[in-house]
């Protein structure tokens, strides 16, 4: 009896033993447990560093250096032999625009409108994550204008330029955005323009308003934006409407090109934001025109 | 006797069973894509590849936004336009080494693995040749080979067909270690 329990014994050891080196290991499972976990920023929330008008929550990549061409027609409904506001009179900002660490970024620009000559700094404040764990993005824009106007003798205005610091006008803009997916970003802007002077004395130096837009991406290379300023006070007696865009934009290896309607003749943030003084409805006031942005990405 | 026998059977079923499972220590890859009119190269040294050395099973999991280029344009452009890393987060090789390791003497050999590769969704059956360096329990493995990009539907457009060479040259450089469970 002693024999058999001893065998017994020995054969189940035996069994025991062969067991623990047949063990099959789920490879896989050990990958995954040991993966190095890095916070992943989440990438392209836009295309570019511009909407229409509106800058996005997108700085532009480390060591990047990007020059855009910002041009507006003039309205189409001022008819045929206008060539529908390609013979002008338009609006064109070039602009000279880099970043080092892909986190700030600071730019130089000019329009033809009004002589405005701008620059700004833009930093990414926090960066939506890929996992989730930070579910959007926040982005800070300053940007500090002057109207490089002269003026004419005699007119309305003459005073009004007497300190060259007269001229100056600045934008301070909040951008909280957010990439839903692949084909999917919203953004909102809170924003506050100050004037150093205002043209007429009921006017307010200080305007609020709040930006929006919408990216829908329909292929690899090529989205819908749409864009609206929704003005939050009331800082004029003179009639002004909201800013309205709809663009398509469309990229090819260093190139974004956008295409778009707008009936803001202003590119300049300062003066498209409070100032645009045509409508999207029709009638007197009515004035819609094509535009198109080009933006060629250096890295440098 | 019983006390003898209980003692051997405790020892054997915890003996160490996770001995012949290796991990990287250090593991880098990169990628390169050479053109007449730009090189693109972009390295990734977070993944942590697996093997086992007595069945011969490796397993690679990479991270494709890990890949980091020396421009922020040309890496979002990998992410968003080519390997489509929201779709595809992932690349993966799951293969065998063609002859037995010998994971314990010191010594160098040339090696060779078969599996299938999964690049942007699509898996591939591929060989792989390298070679390992086994020294005081740390293997050294290196290897060179080519995927192309047709293999797995990476499109790329013609106006941008001149900087993008059709077959990209992967390089491993890692070193693995005994896997110890934490």
């Amino acid at each position: 009896m002693k024999f058999w329990k001893a065998l017994a014994s020995f054969v189940l050891l035996v069994c025991i033993y062969q067991r623990s080196y047949a063990q099959d290991f789920d490879l896989m499972k050990i990958v995954d447990d040991n993966q190095v976990k890095k916070k992943e920023y989440t990438f392209a929330t836009f295309k570019s560093t511009r909407a229409v008008n509106l800058h996005t929550s997108e700085v532009l990549g480390r060591r990047a250096l990007d020059f855009r061409i910002a041009h507006r027609f003039s309205a189409l409904n001022t008819g045929a032999y206008n060539a529908w506001g390609i013979d002008g009179p338009v609006n064109i900002q070039l602009s000279l625009e880099y970043s080092y660490d892909g986190r700030l970024m600071f730019g130089l620009a000019r329009s033809s409108q009004d002589k405005m000559v701008d620059v700004f700094l833009k930093y990414r404040l926090i960066r939506q994550t890929i996992d989730g764990k930070t579910p959007f993005s926040v982005t800070w824009f300053s940007g500090m204008y002057y109207n490089n106007t002269n003026l004419s003798a005699g007119g309305p205005s003459e005073n009004m330029y007497a300190n060259s610091t007269n001229r100056l006008s600045y934008v301070h803009q909040l951008i909280i955005a957010r990439k839903f997916n692949s084909n999917f970003s919203f953004q909102i802007s809170p924003t506050y323009v100050h004037y150093n002077i205002v043209n007429l004395t009921k006017e307010n130096n200080d305007s609020y308003s709040m930006g929006f837009v919408t990216r829908i991406k329909y292929s690899k290379r090529a989205a819908i934006v749409l864009e609206y300023v929704l003005r939050l006070s009331t800082y004029s007696p003179a009639t002004y409407y909201d800013s309205m865009g709809i663009g398509w934009e469309i990229e090819t290896g260093g190139h974004v090109f956008s295409v778009h309607l707008t009936n803001s003749l202003a590119i300049a943030e300062n003066e498209f934001i409070p100032y645009t003084n045509t409508s999207w409805s029709g009638g007197v006031n009515g004035g819609v025109r094509l535009g198109f942005n080009i933006s060629r990405v250096f890295a440098l | 006797m019983k006390k003898i026998f209980l003692g051997l059977f405790l020892a054997l079923t915890f003996a160490p069973a996770f001995s012949q499972i290796f991990i990287a220590e250090t593991c880098t890859i990169s990628m390169f894509s050479a053109t007449k009119m730009e090189n693109i190269d972009a390295t990734n040294a977070v993944t942590k590849p697996v093997f086992n050395c007595s069945s011969g099973e490796i397993v690679f999991k990479v991270t494709n936004t890990s890949f980091k280029f020396k421009s922020q344009l040309m890496q979002d452009h990998f992410n968003e336009n080519y390997m489509e890393s929201e779709k595809f987060p992932y690349c993966t090789f799951k293969g065998k080494f063609n002859d037995k390791l010998d994971c314990s003497t010191n010594g160098g050999d040339l090696i060779s693995v078969t599996g299938k590769l999964e690049v942007h969704g699509v898996e591939k059956d591929r060989t792989i040749d390298g070679t390992v360096k086994m020294k005081d329990g740390k293997m050294t493995v290196h290897s060179k080979f080519k995927v192309k990009l047709a293999d797995h539907n990476i499109k790329v457009p013609s106006v941008v067909g001149t900087n993008i060479a059709e077959d990209i040259e992967i390089t491993i450089d890692a070193v693995f270690i005994p896997y110890v469970k934490n």
